[in-house]
């Protein structure tokens, strides 16, 4: 079905999207940059502050866009990093 | 064995007797051309021992007369001047054969599509050319020899490409008379169009409840392989015979999964489902709608987390219980091998973006009528509620616009798309039961409600209140604030201007042919129309055949068409494909090439040049071979063979020579030799008389199966007989009939040209047009174009190309 899909579809409300809450143990990375490289939706980006060990640890981007696979805990050679689903109120 | 060397010797002994028969074709011949005189005229010509003139000869009275002909005068070559070889020639050869005269000893000359009906006012000159075109019969006839086609197998077995309701119709039918069908689809789910229809008109049934029991039949019919997500990537072979590969996409989920959907619930990415129109969304892994056949789901690689072969999200592979998903399919291809095919690739929805008058894609509340189907379906992402994008409210005033992309030449889309007028008016009265009160009106240029129970439906909808306004809005504004629509516009009927303010447009976007139709139409080697439909073999008598043996058309791939003409034509398709595969065998017209191996230098050009690797050479042994059942009778070969070894049955280098002796014995100096391929240059002249477009009656046509069997040769000796100019004629290069055999023709006609520049000869004397079977207006324009400059040539340049092929006249 080759078509232009341009609009914003009616039911985008409807589907629930898991909202994300991202951990980063600052001192416990080492600065490899795995997180940042592998992150399918582009959550993370290098922070320019300088942790216990002396490296630039991983700064979030838009927390939004995080869709929670886990593949940022799975990569991290130091468990510095795990995402949960955030507990929301009414409302959120 | 026997019986064709009886034949031959018989032919031996005998003096050729030719009868030719004139036909007046009632007024169509005989308006313009003075048939008794063209008789008068056959009688004087060589080995001719009686020539007639007749009002129908295709009726049964003149295929009697015929017939009671070569018995009372032993006649054993029969001419007939009447109408178009490529609809009539079947018909007098059958009439030759229950004579008991070898259907290879008639030749046709056409006197209608190519004579009478392209020089409506020019008497004298039609009549003098169909003379001219009964002599070039006359000459060939002359030379014709007797004989036998081979027999070829048929597969039993049929392929159908495209999988809406004309692929499932003609699917369920060739399955149900017991043949094994393959169904190949490129979504992940068949159904196609109308799957996505809420209502059908006229009747107003419920679209998917009528589609849905025929899909589940498909996928649970011990006859038919279904091969969704899959594309055809390659066919070869010939009409019963036909190898076929398919690529099969990988799904990422296995035969294992139940369509529980545990998976679609887990998956973290979204995307807007094509299947909806990008109404609703959908998950990275998704079944596009409930009633999809096969009935699992499947994973959209642009959308899933998962690329490159790293398994970055397992969310769905952890919910599914039975395993199904798995990440490490890959694309296979499948290789088939079946007798038919049945083209029903459908047709798509014009893309009103491209009319920026009417603001679609820019201003939310104006949408097509396929997203107007998907928001008042049930199952739909509104649940059936007519909502507009911007607010989410119904709307209470409402427009329709009809002919968004069609009969409109501005947008290069002149046909008219059949089934927008019947649906509007089925959408308004679809408005009116939901919400009784909305104000509906419908702007339109003509409502064409021809169907059976059409004008009824028409009739409820003005009873209704919905008002019809004749005249297409100019311009669509919107309303910044309130994303109403305003419409300005002239209503035609009652010369005023009009203004309406609405709340949401529907644009009645019309029908076209598939981006894919490109690549259908190379693989299978078929032609379009000038709309970018496909062409059937003949409009009114086979419409649904291919002019490719073995290939049907159903549905909207042939021409725009409703749900019940798509199924009818898509039962006609599988009748006609049944007829092939029940008869078991098919006969192989006997174009074959003949060689002279005494000629032969074991070059092997031939072998090299051969689109169907038909010939083999074995150096050593001094042995050529011709495989005639997998010869697809271009005569390629025979053009290229510089030692005369290769000739091609049935067009041979004699008979050739002798149409264009015949053509170029009086005023040649006058004349255009046009050497047409039969398959589209030659049809496309045909459709230039069908459609009395008229040009300059100096154009002589030799037919030939494809111009890749004009020889140089052929062209030299035209010259040299003092010829004004010569044409040669053929498919669009890709289109060929014979694969790419027009290669070859191209490549002759270029190395000429060079030939002619270096002896100081105006190349503009030889022409090469590329026309299909459509192109009737290309055709007579390239003739009117030559005639200027055929009327500028000097006796001096006529003599010394005369001089410059002199020797082309030797042989032969």
């Amino acid at each position: 079905m080759p078509q232009r899909l341009w609009r914003t579809p009616l039911d985008t409300e409807k589907v629930k999207r898991p909202k994300a809450e991202i951990h980063i143990i600052k001192d416990q990375c080492k600065g490899c940059g795995y997180c940042i490289q592998f992150c399918p939706k582009r959550v993370l980006e290098e922070s320019e502050e300088i942790n216990a060990i002396g490296v630039h640890p991983p700064r979030i981007v838009d927390e939004s866009k995080c869709v929670i696979c886990g593949f940022c805990t799975s990569v991290c050679p130091d468990f510095a990093i795990f995402a949960v689903e955030r507990q929301c109120k009414e409302g959120c | 064995m026997a019986k064709k060397e009886k034949l031959e010797s018989k032919e031996g002994d005998e003096k050729i007797r030719i009868g030719v028969y004139v036909c007046h074709c009632g007024l169509n011949i005989a308006g313009s051309v003075d048939c008794e005189e063209v008789a008068r005229f056959a009688a004087t010509l060589l080995n001719v021992v009686l020539a007639k003139d007749n009002r129908y000869t295709c009726s049964d009275q003149g295929q009697e007369l015929i017939k009671n002909d070569i018995k009372e005068h032993r006649l054993n070559r029969v001419v007939v001047a009447s109408c178009s070889p490529r609809l009539h020639e079947p018909t007098f050869r059958k009439t030759c054969e229950e004579a008991g005269l070898n259907k290879y000893l008639f030749e046709m000359a056409n006197i209608r599509e190519q004579c009478s009906w392209v020089h409506l006012h020019d008497r004298k000159a039609a009549t003098e050319k169909a003379k001219d075109l009964v002599k070039m019969a006359v000459a060939k006839a002359a030379l014709l020899q007797a004989a036998e086609e081979i027999e070829v197998p048929i597969i039993k077995k049929a392929l159908i490409i495209g999988g809406g309701v004309a692929g499932i119709q003609a699917a369920l039918d060739l399955a149900d008379t017991g043949y094994k069908v393959y169904l190949v689809e490129k979504e992940p789910s068949i159904g196609g169009m109308m799957a996505r229809i809420d209502k059908t008109f006229p009747t107003m049934d419920c679209s998917i409840c009528i589609l849905a029991p025929k899909m589940s039949d498909v996928g649970h019919h011990s006859n038919i392989e279904l091969l969704a997500n899959s594309e055809v990537v390659d066919v070869k072979g010939y009409v019963g015979n036909f190898h076929v590969k398919v690529l099969k996409k990988p799904r990422y989920v296995t035969e294992e999964c139940t369509a529980c959907g545990e998976c679609a619930k887990v998956c973290p990415v979204v995307a807007p489902n094509e299947f909806d129109a990008g109404l609703a969304i959908r998950h990275a892994v998704y079944t596009p709608f409930a009633q999809a056949v096969p009935s699992a789901y499947i994973i959209d690689m642009n959308t899933c987390l998962n690329k490159d072969g790293v398994t970055v999200c397992d969310k769905c592979i952890k919910a599914c219980e039975r395993q199904a998903v798995n990440f490490d399919m890959r694309p296979e291809t499948v290789e088939l091998d079946v007798g038919t095919i049945i083209v029903a690739t459908g047709a798509e929805v014009f893309d009103p973006s491209a009319l920026p008058n009417y603001g679609y894609g820019r201003y939310p509340n104006v949408i097509t009528s396929l997203e107007f189907e998907r928001l008042i379906n049930a199952g739909g992402p509104s649940g059936g509620h007519l909502i507009r994008p911007s607010d989410k409210q119904i709307p209470r005033r409402v427009a329709f616009i009809q002919c968004v992309g069609s009969r409109s030449e501005r947008n290069e889309r002149s046909y008219c798309s059949n089934v927008c007028c019947m649906n509007t008016i089925k959408d308004s009265l679809l408005i009116k039961e939901h919400w009784p009160k909305t104000e509906i009106y419908v702007l339109y240029v003509d409502i064409r409600a021809y169907g059976k129970g059409f004008e009824d439906l028409y009739k409820r909808a003005r009873k209704e209140g919905v008002h019809f306004i004749r005249g297409l809005p100019a311009e669509i504004t919107e309303d910044r604030k309130t994303h109403n629509l305003w419409l300005i516009g002239e209503n035609t009927l009652q010369k005023e201007l009009y203004e309406i303010n609405v709340d949401m447009v529907i644009l009645s976007v019309g029908l076209e042919p598939r981006k894919e139709s490109e690549t259908i139409q190379r693989l299978l080697t078929l032609s379009r129309t000038q709309d970018g439909f496909f062409m059937e073999a003949h409009p009114k008598l086979r419409p649904v055949d291919a002019a490719t043996g073995g290939i049907f058309f159903a549905g909207c791939a042939e021409a725009p068409k409703d749900i019940k003409d798509t199924v009818t034509q898509a039962s006609a398709a599988a009748a006609r494909a049944g007829i092939l595969m029940a008869k078991g065998k098919v006969r192989v017209e006997a174009v074959t090439p003949i060689p002279y191996p005494e000629n032969c230098k074991f070059c092997g050009l031939c072998t090299r040049i051969c689109p169907y690797n038909a010939i083999t050479l074995d150096k050593e042994l001094k042995r050529i071979e011709i495989i005639e059942a997998a010869c697809g009778g271009c005569g390629t070969c025979a053009a290229e063979c510089p030692f005369d070894a290769l000739t091609q049955n049935h067009f041979t280098d004699e008979q050739i020579h002798a149409q264009i002796d015949a053509v170029t014995e009086h005023d040649a100096e006058k004349k255009i030799v046009a050497f047409c391929c039969n398959w589209c240059a030659y049809a496309g002249a045909d459709f230039a008389g069908v459609s009395r477009m008229q040009y300059p009656p100096n154009v002589r046509i030799i037919r030939t199966m494809c111009s890749g069997r004009v020889a140089p040769k052929f062209i030299e000796r035209a010259f040299a007989r003092g010829a004004a100019a010569v044409l040669v004629a053929g498919c669009h290069p890709g289109d060929c009939h014979y694969i790419n055999a027009n290669h070859q023709t191209q490549k002759r006609v270029e190395r000429f040209w060079r030939m002619m520049e270096q002896q100081g000869l105006g190349k503009e004397r030889l022409q090469l047009l590329w026309a299909t079977a459509a192109e009737g207006e290309r055709f007579a324009s390239k003739i009117r174009e030559m005639q200027t400059i055929v009327e500028e040539i000097t006796p001096e340049e006529i003599e010394s190309a005369k001089e410059v092929f002199e020797k082309a006249l030797g042989g032969g």
